[in-house]
């Protein structure tokens, strides 16, 4: 019989990272990735046929150029599933899989597994973010590096974070400047933070060639600004915006919302390195700490397996050491761009899928039980099954949406008749 | 008149005897489609009520079953004909308004797909009719017409035009917002406290809750507060749900039951790997495919093997399904008595407590009614049907001569 | 040389190795369809989470547009695309 392999899920930076280090190790790797390309979101690659290329830091394209040429390197040990969307675990043991090209899902039972399926956006819902023409900061980042094209038309970008910036300096690069960056942090009341950041050399010199390029596009940068909602308006939207106490109303085409990110967990089975079938997660998925860190991170999960399965490896200190810092890195930004949560308005959607809003969570008992919420409430019930709404709905209700337990599968909708076909690599 | 813990007799052996005019206060434990129907109607009398719930309301069977408030699926003898008064019982309160806008007609349709199952189909068209139930030969012309895209294997129908639908979840909800009873969520009842022969109270950890009597409605949790032994067989049922098909209430007009389903309830066969095949139309637009029926399983999780087989089981009855997506799987366990039956009545040897558990997979279609008659016995009332066959007395019996 | 899908019927281009939210977002199409009682598609997360982009395909289960790469004469639509398979 053939060995059974570690299992990877996900190939970006972690998921990468993690299959190159086992596979150097001698040890049969199976890497899952939902796309038809290798990458994650950071390390998105152009589609096929286009060769136009968005601007990115030097640091991601030598790191990305190294991962990839270590698991070239050792192709002969890795069966890469490409296309194929990880659907859980169910309860007798069984890894899950959805081949979309085959329209089948396959079960396997790998010897250990690695979960490095990234973050997910976190939105702080307003009035009027389900509509048409309101993107994800994240998802129209991946559309770009897929297409080298930028929305047509006035582009707004609001939220919070890093990605503000970054994103608009590539849409500016690109050839269409958004009309400015709403920052809802006030980063100058939080020098100490700011202090903390300056000291990251990596991280601080992409964030100077970000400003460079915006201020050279005289993309406004504002900070302490919030979208209030967005309404339909012809081909685009009217966004009601707020400045300190100025309001004003923007027509856009875009608008592109984000306010951080969350590792991506809903769902996911829980990490447990000790038993039969380790289980470890890894990367943004396991702690958000960014596209260098995960790199780390993959390879220290895999380390770990590969001690768990009795080979001899080094610890690598100085992954620790760089896991360290991102940490440190990561709290000082969280802490320059705190701002307070804010109460939605009441008709604010909150759940998508099925179209609730947020009066009809407030409605919803203090100690509801994960059955009410998701039954009665019918939050997390829709085709996202709280996988996007679960955070949201968390930090307004300020505590965790209490998951299903066991873990459900499947992770994401499945098509009955894939499903229907379910293949085995056992004798059953 | 409000009920006192003077006046009424508990319906049967039991009888309320402490002295006070203050009204009677009754435990509800388990917060189910049974308990919630329970206490809104002990509510509706006077009765003042603490419904306690290891988690909360329709933590168990109730929110994970299908809605099929149905006669057609019954087995011959008590079971089809209380299943008449429980839905006949649905019909009369989506009239007066609290099951409006959540209880819907719906015919059921038993099919076939092979000549045996067609067989089978018939004998059970046949029992229904005995029972009074209206009961409607399909040809598969007009079967087409009703739901178009049925399987080519489809040979033979029954239709049951008086069936209905309705979400166990759903009616817990309303049962709940339209009565004043104390929830109490989080709250596991560890043993039900006898005094001088009669029930006194609940224990919930440490807490006691003192109350006049106490109804155990907690489905597969019931048994451990009986000391009747193990009375109760949990009967665990895969499902999945799909994304919707329309958003214009069911897709279909009707609910599809599989002879396989047929064969299980009535006993023809009994292993863990038979797939009782339904495919319920939710108001959603959604379906709801069942299931699986695996004794002495009380986990609620799913594996795809089973899961993968149901599927193929509804593809093939009903093949537009190939366009749907399974949103979720998930698994229901059903409490279920050894004969079979529910158990409803008063506890054989500990008065002041009343038991509705056992429902099997029956529980959405018979529970707001079984609650009602349990609120009934409770208040020293006689129930609108015979229970008799249901009583817990016949479990004492079965264990003298076990 | 181009090809095309088809979007509630009419054609659309896509360039080799696109994916179908790439594609329908150049033709224009932001707004993927408005069902009766839930909020209308759109892409919007591009990483298959949050299931707003999910569109029809004829003969096959819905797919997420964002996921998805485009292929030749496949016919989508909005969900929930009814009827389409038994047409």
């Amino acid at each position: 019989m053939r060995e059974a392999p570690i299992l990877v899920v996900g190939a970006g930076p972690a998921g990468a990272s993690a299959a190159a280090t086992i596979a150097e190790a001698g040890l049969p790797v199976l890497l899952i990735e939902q796309r038809d390309q290798f990458g994650g979101a950071i390390h998105r690659q152009p589609a096929a046929g286009n060769d136009s290329h968005v601007w990115r830091p030097a640091r991601h394209r030598r790191n990305w150029a190294g991962l990839m040429a270590r698991l070239q390197a050792c192709a002969g040990r890795i069966e890469t599933r490409t296309e194929t969307i990880f659907l859980g675990v169910d309860s007798e043991g069984r890894f899950l899989f959805d081949d979309r090209r085959a329209a089948c899902v396959f079960a396997r039972r790998p010897r250990a597994a690695i979960i490095a399926v990234g973050a997910v956006e976190t939105i702080r819902p307003f009035p009027g973010w389900e509509l048409p023409g309101v993107m994800s900061a994240g998802g129209a980042q991946v559309l770009l590096k897929e297409t080298g094209r930028p929305p047509e038309g006035p582009i707004l970008v609001a939220g919070s974070g890093a990605l503000l910036p970054a994103l608009a300096a590539q849409l500016a690069k690109a050839g269409n400047p958004p009309v400015a960056v709403l920052e809802r942090g006030r980063p100058w009341n939080a020098p100490a933070a700011l202090a903390r950041l300056a000291l990251s050399w990596g991280p601080m010199s992409e964030a100077a060639a970000y400003a460079t390029t915006l201020a050279t596009s005289r993309v406004p940068y504002r900070c302490g600004a919030i979208v209030t909602q967005a309404e339909p308006d012809g081909d685009g939207l009217k966004v009601g915006i707020r400045v300190g106490d100025q309001r004003q109303v923007l027509r856009v085409r875009h608008l592109l919302i984000h306010d951080g990110i969350e590792p991506n967990r809903t769902g996911i089975p829980l990490p447990d390195p000790d038993a039969a079938v380790p289980v470890l997660l890894a990367g943004d998925g396991r702690e958000a700490l960014g596209a260098d860190a995960a790199i780390l991170d993959g390879r220290r999960a895999a380390t770990q397996v590969l001690a768990r399965l009795g080979q001899a490896t080094r610890r690598m200190r100085s992954d620790e050491r760089g896991l360290i810092r991102a940490r440190g890195f990561q709290a000082a930004l969280t802490q320059a761009l705190h701002s307070e949560p804010v109460v939605p308005a009441p008709e604010t959607l909150i759940c998508r899928c099925e179209g609730r809003s947020y009066a009809e969570l407030a409605a919803l008992a203090p100690d509801a039980s994960a059955r009410e919420i998701r039954l009665m409430g019918r939050f997390g019930l829709g085709a996202c099954q709280g996988r996007f709404c679960g955070p949201m709905i968390a930090a307004l209700r300020g505590q965790p949406l209490p998951a299903a337990i066991p873990p459900r599968w499947p992770l994401r909708p499945v098509s009955v008749a894939a499903l229907a076909r379910l293949t085995t690599d056992e004798t059953e | 008149m409000k009920p006192t813990r003077f006046g009424p007799s508990l319906y049967g052996t039991n009888r309320f005897c402490m002295a006070s005019s203050s009204p009677l206060h009754v435990a509800v434990i388990g917060t189910g489609i049974v308990g919630a129907s329970a206490a809104h109607f002990l509510a509706a009398a006077g009765a003042r009520v603490t419904l306690l719930d290891a988690s909360g309301p329709a933590a168990g069977a109730t929110g994970a079953s299908d809605g099929a408030v149905s006669v057609a699926s019954k087995r011959p003898g008590p079971m089809m004909d209380l299943a008449r008064h429980a839905r006949a019982f649905y019909v009369r309160h989506e009239r007066d308004g609290l099951f409006r806008g959540l209880f819907h007609r719906r015919s059921t349709f038993l099919v076939a797909r092979t000549a045996i199952e067609a067989d089978l189909v018939t004998r059970h068209g046949a029992d229904l009719a005995a029972a009074g139930e209206r009961v409607v030969e399909v040809d598969r012309a007009t079967l087409l017409a009703r739901i178009p895209g049925l399987g080519d294997s489809v040979c033979a129908a029954l239709e049951i035009p008086d069936d209905g639908h309705a979400l166990g979840y759903e009616i817990t909800q309303r049962l709940l917002a339209t009565s004043r009873v104390d929830i109490r969520r989080n709250a596991p009842v560890s043993e039900i406290v006898m005094r001088a022969g009669r029930a006194c109270g609940v224990l919930i950890r440490d807490e006691f809750l003192p109350a006049d009597a106490v109804l155990v409605a907690a489905g597969i949790g019931s048994a451990p507060l009986l000391g009747l032994g193990e009375i109760l067989i949990p009967r665990k049922g895969q499902m999945a749900v799909t994304d919707r098909a329309t958003t214009a209430g069911p897709a279909i007009d009707g609910h599809l039951m599989a002879a396989s389903y047929l064969a299980a309830k009535r006993g023809i066969v009994r292993d863990n790997s038979h797939i009782g095949l339904v495919i319920d139309p939710l108001m959603t637009g959604q379906f709801l495919i069942g299931g699986s029926r695996e004794d002495h399983r009380s986990d609620h999780s799913t594996d795809a093997v089973t899961i993968a087989a149901i599927l193929r089981e509804a593809l093939d009855l009903y093949p537009p399904l190939a366009a749907r997506r399974v949103l979720r799987s998930f698994a229901g366990v059903r409490s279920a008595s050894r004969d079979g039956l529910p158990i409803v009545g008063p506890h054989p040897h500990r008065p002041g407590v009343v038991i509705a558990t056992g429902f099997e997979g029956d529980g959405i279609c018979l529970g707001p009614f079984m609650g009602a008659s349990a609120a009934r016995l409770l208040l020293g009332e006689r129930p609108e049907a015979d229970l008799s066959s249901l009583s817990p007395q016949r479990l004492v019996r079965a264990e003298v001569h076990a | 040389m181009t090809s095309h899908f088809f979007w509630n019927g009419d054609p659309v281009a896509f360039q080799p190795g696109e994916t179908i939210a790439a594609a329908l977002l150049r033709a224009g199409l932001a707004d993927l369809g408005q069902p009766s009682n839930v909020p209308g598609g759109r892409v919007f997360c591009g990483i298959g989470a949050c299931q707003a982009c999910v569109v029809a395909v004829m003969g096959a289960a819905p797919v997420e547009a964002c996921l998805t790469p485009a292929r030749e004469g496949l016919r989508l639509g909005s969900l929930p695309f009814v009827g389409a398979q038994h047409a």
